[in-house]
């Protein structure tokens, strides 16, 4: 532990900042490097004045030297510490197992846990890599590696002054990366910090605001994705193109799934997978649509969850213009009620809240769909699919619209011989 | 002083308003221990009761009883060292969401254990409970509640069937026959409220109601035929006759002559779930109905963008709403160890929770239109099914006496020393309720504590809560107005006592609402802000109504027509027809 290291310094204090240096070359003083040094030594010379008739027996102090010697012999002077620590624990498989291991290898070596902030740092750092960043289970075994109500203020010099500060920011270090990765500490966490750290400490007042905060923020998105996205492509589209209609009658298709495939001549055809959706009144405005004008099929657009980034393509038309727009006034429409007033009067100019800004007059969207691949087979394949449903299409022009996909661009920028497909892809019209 | 106790009247909810602020929770485990019920539960509805089957054939198939009682559906309150499942109140109810899904099972299930068993739960001695629970709790036995009579429903006081003292007192004779009993054909223990002779204190001997534990098994147990009922067909609603049937005085529920206490117990404390029962069952429907709302397309727009059609779903959600949160107020009030009576809470939320039920069915049948009253389509089952919910357990215009005259009783033991003072002549207390009412028809500013600085409403709530205390004031200011002018003759006043209970009804729910929105945004639940939106629209509609019926209540107020009621009521009674000349009469 700390204190008796600091008492050795605290000696050498006496002797001139100096010999500190000399004292403690090879390892990082983090509490030294702080911002007033002068500041620093008040509680170390209020412990050392409380606790140095106790030891002030001769023996303690080289046996603290030569633990130090021992120390810092087996640690080679590393700059980065605790590293091999966990190197030797995963032996090559970095689990929540393995992780555990160390810590608890760590605890078991010395009862005083001499080193613990540096320790508790490092396995901090470690933890993306084991894996375990999101497990609440392991923040609570890693701040058991603090020792317990030493930490706590026992009067009130104690509490003004900020007791054991690098401690508590080690603390406050923990429930940040809890934080980072949004994970709500339990009581068991509440616990050990109202143990290691008492009541009114930083850590423990982190804790409050912690707690404060996270359930407020829980559910305030109102769109939530779900934590773990399907790996299969097919789902991911699913789910993707759900989230972009936003309408529950709206219908997916799969129109066709990847497969890899040997023809009998010996040559691989892949079929990327191709997912579309279609809401009902999707359907009815295209069913409405004039065949003369074209419809349009652009892309790819990007959609990011969280990590993950996918393409879809859309099926658009044209807004109309104002004079193409139709509209019939049938007086019989309905048998019951006029649909029509036949008045000169418009809505008042208090009333009408239609007016936004910006508001941009756009046409209307057919169908949406995520493709394997960007290119305009497979999207005519998927127009061939959409016929099924909307003969329309069959007598309506398309033209693909279609920008280099993130395949195509990084095929481009691997080799050097400049593809073609992506000016011939550009502005292609085509009769179906 | 006045102004403090004004608002006495509100019972055990303004002094123990830290029993309503904050909304009653349940702890993590308790959360998820729920939670591994209903999703079995909640199957076992979805796939294997077949409700349209029970509501034709008026029968509920035997494998879906034996279902219910491997679920543990038959012992849900009873404590698990009999066998039961031992849930809490809250717990009952929630599970009582989902078994509302079939009202005959519903019935047929809250007909055991709700008022079936619950007299040897609450006042059984410890040899009853072993002797009959265990059975009960797996469902092997079935329970029933007899009390109802031919000649008493409500009143059910005037029974008149006799349990007479055998001559070695070992046991009682019981006869009488008792109507409308659910699960009167497939019970097997019946809880019996007879007649007894009892000798009162000062050795008079009265008749007094008892209640017994009858098995079938003691025979002269007979019942008649299932009743042929417009709703619940699937429930067992028949006849019981006892004749001699020999109770053994082991038998006797509490003591002999303490039947009324031991009924008005048992009917107390089942009340609470009907609210969460409605609450279920409507928010069921809100999903089929706005399926069908969002695709259904007429006059090339979906019914879903029609105004009227949105105002059906809002009245839906708001109802749903409210009752959920005053039936798990009253339930989680009723959990808390040391609350006293919770019984008129209980009786606010079936009222409530019925006619809201009977409303909102009756909405989501007219957003299908003709489709709606087809029986293909399960809403006029749902109708039909929820008309009961007005009537059994206490009909609602019981149940608003009981809540308006309890509050009464409450209210005037406080305010009589008041109002005496009044009618003494008493000059000082004369010129403060002078002073008070001028003040109020000026427009007081009234401050219960629940908005503002230290508030326990959250600020988003701010509004509803002003308008719940403005109610709270003015309602506390009536009552002591009408026990001024009526006293104790207020008993006869049905008509002034139900837009008391009414009013009552309405700040409770009010209450409810603010509590459990207040909570939802502080802990930040899902959409809380609709939650927000829903509490504002109920409260204000709810404030205006309350306003209305107050000023019905003053003496001349115009609005108050309870003297041309009474007098249309009599011309039409007396002479038991419709007396209005036809229109279509000539004179000359």
């Amino acid at each position: 532990m700390n204190c008796v290291r600091k008492l050795l310094l605290a000696r050498e204090l006496s002797a001139g900042r100096g010999i500190l240096r000399q004292a403690a070359p090879g390892r990082d003083l983090p509490w030294l490097q702080g911002s007033s040094c002068a500041q620093r030594f008040w509680p170390v010379s209020v412990r050392s004045i409380r606790s140095s008739a106790a030891l002030s027996r001769s023996e303690l102090i080289p046996s603290a030297r030569g633990d130090k010697e021992k120390d810092r012999g087996s640690r080679d002077g590393s700059l980065v510490p605790f590293d091999e620590l966990f190197e030797r624990a995963h032996e090559g498989d970095r689990t929540k197992a393995a992780f555990s291991r160390a810590v608890e290898l760590f605890c078991q070596r010395d009862i005083r846990r001499r080193g613990h902030v540096e320790f508790i740092k490092a396995a901090l750092r470690k933890m993306p890599e084991f894996g375990v960043e999101r497990e609440l289970d392991v923040y609570n075994k890693i701040l058991d590696v603090f020792p317990k109500e030493v930490f706590v203020p026992r009067n009130f010099i104690q509490r003004m002054f900020n007791h054991y500060p690098r401690q508590q920011e080690c603390g406050i270090h923990v429930l940040e990366q809890m934080e980072n990765y949004g994970i709500m500490p339990d009581k068991q966490t509440k616990f050990l910090l109202l143990q290691i750290f008492g009541k009114k400490s930083h850590p423990v007042r982190k804790y409050q605001r912690l707690m404060y905060w996270f359930p407020r923020f829980k559910h305030v998105n109102p769109y939530p994705i779900p934590a773990a996205l399907p790996r299969d492509p097919v789902d991911l589209a699913r789910i993707s193109l759900q989230r972009i209609a936003a309408d529950l009658s709206a219908k997916i298709t799969v129109y066709q799934m990847s497969l890899t495939d040997v023809s009998d001549a010996g040559k691989e055809i892949t079929q990327p997978h191709i997912v579309g959706i279609q809401s009902p009144d999707q359907q009815e405005l295209l069913a409405h649509h004039n065949p003369a004008r074209p419809v349009f099929v652009e892309g790819p657009f990007p959609l990011w969850l969280k990590k993950t980034c996918v393409y879809y393509y859309v099926l658009r038309g044209e807004p109309l213009p104002p004079e193409e727009k139709e509209e019939t006034i049938d007086s019989e429409r309905n048998f019951f009620y006029p649909l029509h007033l036949d008045l000169d009067l418009d809505r008042g100019p208090w009333d009408d809240e239609e007016f936004y800004v910006d508001e941009v007059e756009e046409g209307p969207i057919f169908a949406m769909c995520m493709a394997g691949a960007g290119d305009q087979a497979t999207l005519a394949k998927w127009i061939l699919g959409l016929q099924q449903t909307n003969p329309i299409l069959s007598q309506t022009p398309v033209v693909f619209h279609l920008k280099p996909g993130p395949q195509e661009l990084q095929a481009a920028s691997d080799s050097e011989s400049g593809e073609e497909e992506i000016p011939q892809s550009w502005h292609a019209k085509q009769e179906l | 002083m006045l102004t403090s106790k004004s608002h006495i009247f509100f019972l055990n909810l303004l002094f123990i308003l830290n029993y309503l602020f904050p909304y009653p929770e349940i702890s993590n485990e308790e959360l998820e221990e729920i939670n591994q019920f209903v999703g079995p539960v909640e199957k076992f509805f979805s796939e294997e009761v077949d409700s349209k089957r029970i509501d034709q054939d008026a029968k509920i198939p035997p494998e879906t009883l034996k279902g219910l009682k491997s679920l543990g559906l038959f012992g849900m309150q009873i404590p698990e060292e009999y066998g039961g499942l031992g849930l809490s109140n809250t717990m009952y109810a929630r599970l009582g969401e989902i078994i509302s899904l079939d009202g005959s099972v519903a019935v047929t299930l809250a007909a055991h254990q709700a008022i079936g068993l619950k007299g040897i739960l609450i006042a059984g001695t410890d040899e009853q409970k072993a002797k009959y629970l265990p059975k009960l709790a797996s469902g092997e036995h079935i329970a029933a509640f007899c009390l109802t009579e031919p000649g008493s429903g409500s009143d059910a006081a005037s029974i008149q069937s006799r349990a007479t003292m055998s001559e070695d007192g070992k046991s009682f004779l019981l006869n009488g026959s008792k109507v409308w009993i659910s699960n009167g054909g497939l019970a097997d223990i019946f809880t019996v409220f007879a007649r007894t002779e009892a000798v009162d204190n000062d050795g008079t001997k009265k008749d007094k109601i008892s209640a017994f534990i009858v098995e079938r098994a003691f025979g002269g147990v007979t019942n008649g035929k299932p009743e042929d009922k417009l709703g619940i067909r699937g429930s067992n609603t028949c006849e019981v006759h006892f004749e001699n049937t020999k109770v053994p005085v082991e038998n006797v529920i509490g003591e002999v002559g303490g039947g009324f206490k031991v009924a008005m117990n048992i009917l107390n404390s089942g009340r609470f779930s009907m609210g969460s029962a409605s609450a279920g069952m409507i928010k069921k429907l809100i999903e089929m109905t706005a399926e069908y709302a969002c695709t259904r397309k007429q006059f090339n727009k979906k019914l879903s963008d029609f105004g009227l059609i949105q105002e059906k779903f809002t009245l839906m959600a708001v109802k749903a709403y409210v009752m959920e949160s005053m039936a798990y107020l009253t339930a989680g009030m009723m959990d808390r160890p040391g609350v006293p009576d919770c019984s008129v809470e209980a009786a606010m939320v079936k009222v409530f929770s019925s006619e809201g039920a009977w409303i909102c069915v009756s909405e989501a049948l007219q957003v299908l239109g003709g489709l709606g009253y087809m029986k293909d389509y399960p809403y006029e089952r749902y109708l039909r099914d929820s008309r009961i919910l007005l009537i059994f357990e206490g009909t609602n215009e019981i149940l608003r006496m009981y809540i308006a005259l309890t509050g009464m009783q409450y209210a005037g033991k406080i305010l009589t020393g008041k109002i005496k003072y009044v009618l003494k002549g008493n000059v000082g207390v004369a010129l403060e309720i002078f002073v008070n009412q001028f003040r109020d028809s000026m427009g007081r500013k009234v401050d219960l504590g629940l908005v503002g600085k230290d508030g326990v409403v959250h600020p988003s709530l701010e509004e509803s809560g002003k308008k719940l205390e403005e109610n709270i004031y003015y309602f506390g200011a009536a009552v002591e107005g009408l026990l001024r002018r009526f006293g104790k003759t207020i008993v006869d006043e049905q008509l002034v006592l139900k837009r008391v209970a009414d009013v009552s009804i309405n700040l409770y729910a009010m209450t409810a609402a603010i509590s459990r929105a207040s909570r939802s945004i502080s802990i930040g639940l899902r959409n809380h802000d609709h939650e927000v939106l829903l509490t504002n629209i109920f409260c204000t509609e709810a404030y205006f109504k309350n306003n209305y019926v107050m000023a019905e209540i003053e003496k001349y107020a115009a609005e108050n027509l309870d003297d041309s009621i009474k007098k249309v009521a009599q011309q039409v009674l007396e002479k038991r027809a419709y007396i209005c000349s036809h229109p279509l009469e000539r004179t000359f």
